[in-house]
């Protein structure tokens, strides 16, 4: 008896010292929290996201740091899991006890996320999330970037609506910020007096569109609305030409805001809308020396993921410049009131933290490039219309 | 008997005298050991003891903390939210289990494996119910502070053993392991195999539904995909299996030291973790059939186990 | 309803019928093995995942079109099979069913979770076979790497099938199946059979994952979901039945694509789990096999 005792007392000892294992910082370095998605279905979004912490975590270094003291990023992998995503932040928040907080990236992980920085009452900084239901609950500690989900499609369907067009099909994956995006259209769908012809949701993980674009093909949409994200836009498209689905107006969240979907479609990503939060070529004051420095660190040019989180950086740097210290009320309040434009531009949030001083932009792939089309204040190139049949091409 | 309440005694005063000594990210961790512990002692009962080795006995756990999440939402009290999910999984653990305890036991582990990605199915389509992928976020008012989920989480663990320990001493206790041993000659010896079975079965499902609902209120965020957890499964089996199945203290020892590998890996490498508890798995069944419980009892093996070793190792006796 | 028109159906179901036909060949694997062995590998679908990454790894390195993969993919399994067969399943075949169902568990968490660390959690696949097949007359659209998916998936399985019934090293396997004891006074090696049998489960399976790189978007942790689709095959066609799991992934193929049509995706992906219920009845709906 006495052996499995010490045997079990062991084991707890063991168990014990793995909790006691905490890294411990420097005391001078300003630790700066973040988990993002590294691997699963938003691993590229993530980590164009966190190589912007990483930029501006550096250039704030090379400026002699937040209050004088060197800045670190200490960040995780969350896997695209929304549940990993809150532990991990737990772990930030109580084990590595980082000083200030940045985001994840996606709605349903910040979803997650933002629970637990409300809970320790600890102010974060919020890009990559777009999905208005996180601002909905009235939290006090989380303060977005992006321009919401629910208005991404409003320029298009404008655009729709402007071309005669009437039937709009409306499919999505069955997470948070999708969900919202859809909402945001059959609100404008109704608003406008066109028909929603065509409505449905897929799993997150689903790349297997064959039976859904069968469907679709019967019920022939003018206008295709996709809430995705990368992979299942890009699956989606190339089924799109195998079963010849061709609307006047093909358009996505997310995925064609991204080098990759050129990349991995070639000419077929040709005529394809989509919106974003950010181009390089915005009139914005820094972009372009951003964009530049981007480049030559990360050997391509940056998507509005990596913009938005170099400028959630710059927002913090912000907040805590105001509040003049790390004090956590100091921070909220600042984040609350503060009203600057970073490289991202406008950053304003109204009392929820949701961000409403930022307009978004939508995007089309023309002559194998990623161009802005709309509002054509801001086009770096004219819209093609319509979409070019793919028997055509 | 007396040494085993000693031990008990003694790990029960320890685990209460923790929230005072360290921080609160490590007394979330030892949260989590206690849940571990009462989730392995649950799995212990049913396929511990009558050799039903469950696959997908997390979908009890999931069932658990949907309900337990909507009825915090709805104004329940967290405590009287943890109760129900608790009956909730037994009502459903008792049609369940009529319907498959009549499979013999490959048939009985897919059954449940099914069962577990059914329910992770249901929470994701049912969304005017469960919100589907989106999950559900409870706002921080109405939780429980993390002492107070901790002490039930304790109490959970505490019950379990207590349980175990109560059945593994009783001729209810005695029944089981012959259903394990064999069960054809277990019925004609006049033991209600039926009937023993189910009870097992259901009393197995009740823990992991209230462990299911303290753990949503703990992480105040839940989805299908983080609470009917293939890896939750995986762990349940690894734990008893590595302890020592159908013991008392076996599966206390596995969720410790499987917690214990756990932190150390989980936030750096999650991918390793797991694959080093499915290398566990593999080398525990292999070798270590009884579990690490195992190595310090020598004594001579009841007579039924004879023919099984005999036939595995061709006749000697070690 | 008007999607109940006989041109969608029809469409929904000829793109069933093809999935079904990879359902098959990789049910009919796992099939084999059990009938034989009595073992139910569940790593059996993370090997049809080392397939679909051969093949990925070959396209993209070597610029290997996925046919000519096929066969460097089935080789390569095929020696796995043998030195997995050898280093685990024989130490298990004798004990009890569930022992092999606990090793061969934690042997697929390992194989998925060396993927994650190897290959990371991303989306990948062999765009290669792109288009699609137009049939003006029956307005039918067949995608191409579905139907060259089909086909080589009813091709293959169709070969074991009468490798099976008519050669000799598939005389003794049905042997050894149905009465291992009597294999043995015989003078059947019945432990190389078991070895040939696991080698050929598995090169079924990366065949089929060589297949499955080309219609769709995969990553370590999609054979997850097919696992279980082929317990429900194999449970729709009689455990250990052969032809029952070829005729039962079809049957799943075609479920799905009618249910996902009619309801939705979300529907067609849980329709594998809800068969999975027929499990109460394991001699399922062609009844229990002796005949391989």
């Amino acid at each position: 008896m006495n052996r499995i005792f010490l045997r079990i007392l062991l084991a707890g000892l063991i168990a014990a010292g793995a909790l006691l294992a905490a890294t411990t910082a420097a005391a001078a370095d300003i630790q700066v929290g973040a988990s993002v998605a590294l691997s699963g279905k938003y691993s590229r979004t993530g980590q164009e996201q966190l190589n912007g912490y990483a930029l501006w975590v550096d250039e704030v270094n090379a400026r002699h740091g937040l209050l004088g003291r060197p800045v670190r990023l200490v960040h995780y992998d969350d896997e695209s899991k929304p549940d990993t995503g809150a532990k991990l932040y737990e772990k930030l928040i109580t084990n590595d006890q980082v000083d200030l907080l940045l985001g994840p990236y996606s709605s349903g992980v910040a979803l997650a996320a933002s629970t637990t920085a409300e809970r320790h009452s600890f102010p974060m900084v919020a890009p990559g999330a777009a999905s208005s239901d996180i601002w909905e609950r009235g939290y006090k500690n989380v303060f977005g970037l992006y321009t919401p989900a629910e208005v991404y499609m409003d320029p298009i369907l404008e655009l729709a609506k402007a071309k005669g067009l009437s039937r709009v099909a409306l499919i999505y994956a069955d997470t948070a910020f999708p969900r919202s995006v859809a909402k945001g259209v059959k609100d404008k769908v109704a608003a406008l007096g066109m028909s929603l012809v065509f409505e449905e949701d897929y799993g997150k993980a689903s790349t297997d569109f064959a039976a859904m674009i069968v469907k679709l093909k019967a019920r022939a949409p003018q206008v295709l609305i996709g809430g995705s994200y990368l992979p299942d836009s890009t699956a989606f498209v190339r089924q799109a030409k195998e079963y010849r689905l061709n609307p006047e107006i093909m358009a996505f969240a997310v995925g064609p805001g991204l080098p990759d979907f050129g990349t991995n479609l070639g000419a077929d990503a040709e005529g394809v809308m989509g919106n974003t939060q950010w181009e390089p070529t915005l009139k914005l004051p820094g972009a372009r020396e951003f964009a530049t420095r981007y480049a030559q660190r990360f050997g391509h040019a940056p998507g509005y993921h990596a913009a938005g989180g170099y400028g959630a950086g710059q927002v913090l740097e912000a907040a805590v410049i105001k509040a003049g210290s790390l004090d956590k009320d100091a921070l909220r309040q600042a984040l609350a009131g503060l009203d600057i434009t970073t490289i991202f531009g406008r950053y304003r949030v109204d009392a929820t933290g949701l961000q409403v001083g930022k307009p978004g932009y939508a995007i089309q792939w023309i002559g194998g490039e990623r161009h802005i089309v709309l509002p054509e204040e801001n086009a770096s190139h004219a819209l093609v219309y319509p979409f070019r049949p793919w028997q055509d091409r | 008997m007396r040494s085993d309440l000693a031990l008990g005694a003694l790990l029960l005063a320890l685990a209460i005298l923790a929230p005072a000594l360290v921080n609160s990210y490590q007394l979330s961790v030892l949260l989590q050991v206690l849940m571990m512990i009462a989730l392995a002692q649950s799995w212990n009962l049913i396929s511990g003891m009558t050799g039903y080795v469950s696959f997908g006995h997390a979908v009890f756990f999931g069932v658990g903390a949907y309900t337990g999440a909507l009825l915090l939402l709805a104004g329940v009290p967290w405590w009287a939210a943890t109760a129900a999910a608790a009956l909730l999984a037994t009502a459903l653990a008792l049609p369940v289990g009529l319907l498959t305890l009549r499979l013999r036991g490959p048939y009985f582990a897919i059954a449940l494996l099914g069962l577990n990605e059914v329910g992770r199915m249901t929470a994701t389509l049912w969304v005017g119910l469960t919100q589907g992928g989106d999950g559900i976020a409870l706002t921080p008012a109405l939780l429980p502070p993390l002492r107070t989920s901790y002490y039930a989480l304790l109490g959970l663990a505490a019950l379990a053993t207590l349980g175990v320990g109560a059945v593994l001493g009783s001729r209810f206790g005695l029944e089981l392991r012959a259903i394990r041993e064999d069960e054809g000659a277990a019925e004609m010896v006049g033991v209600n195999t039926t009937r023993d079975k189910i009870l097992a079965f259901v009393a197995s499902a009740c823990l992991p539904g209230a462990a299911g609902a303290l753990y949503a209120f703990y992480a105040s965020y839940i989805d299908p995909m983080s609470v009917f957890l293939p890896a939750l499964n995986i762990q349940m089996v690894v734990m008893v299996l590595l302890g020592g199945r159908g013991t008392l203290w076996g599966p206390v020892l596995g969720a410790t030291l499987l917690m214990g590998i756990r932190e150390l890996t989980w936030a750096q490498f999650p991918a390793l973790h797991l694959a080093l508890l499915g290398v566990l798995m593999i080398l525990v069944v292999l070798f270590l059939p009884d579990g690490v419980v195992s190595l310090r009892r020598k004594r001579p093996r009841p007579a039924g186990r004879v023919s099984e070793e005999c036939r595995e190792r061709g006749g000697a006796e070690p | 309803m008007d999607l109940l028109q006989p041109g969608v159906l029809f469409q929904l179901a000829v793109g069933g019928l093809l999935a079904g036909a990879l359902y098959a060949l990789l049910a009919c694997g796992l099939n084999l093995v059990f009938g034989v062995m009595r073992v139910i590998n569940l790593a059996h679908a993370e090997l049809m995942m080392i397939g679909a990454f051969i093949a990925w790894l070959a396209w993209r390195y070597a610029g290997l079109h996925p046919l000519l993969a096929l066969p460097l993919a089935m080789l390569l399994l095929y020696g796995l099979g043998l030195v997995l067969q050898r280093l685990l399943i024989e130490r298990i075949v004798e004990r009890e069913e569930l022992t092999s169902l606990l090793v061969t568990y934690g042997l697929s968490i390992i194989l998925v979770n060396l993927g994650l660390l190897v290959f990371s959690a991303d989306f990948r696949a062999v765009p290669t076979l792109q288009g699609a097949f137009y049939l003006e007359g029956l307005d039918l659209v067949i995608s191409k790497p579905r139907a060259v998916a089909g086909a080589v998936s009813v091709v293959l399985t169709l070969a074991v099938y009468a490798f099976l019934r008519y050669s000799r090293t598939g005389k003794a396997i049905r042997g050894v199946s149905e009465h291992p004891e009597v294999a043995m006074i015989c003078g059947i090696d019945v432990a190389r059979i078991r070895g040939i049998t696991f080698g050929l489960a598995a090169a079924m399976a990366g065949a089929a994952g060589v297949m499955l790189s080309t219609i769709y978007s995969f990553s370590p942790d999609t054979g997850a979901d097919f696992i279980l689709k082929c317990f429900a095959v194999m449970i729709i066609g009689g455990m250990g039945n052969f032809l029952g799991a070829l005729l039962g992934g079809l049957l799943l193929g075609l479920a799905e694509a009618l249910v996902g049509g009619v309801l939705s995706t979300q529907w067609a992906e849980a329709v594998a789990y809800l068969l999975l219920v027929l499990i109460v009845r394991p001699t399922g709906l062609l009844g229990q096999a002796d005949a391989l």
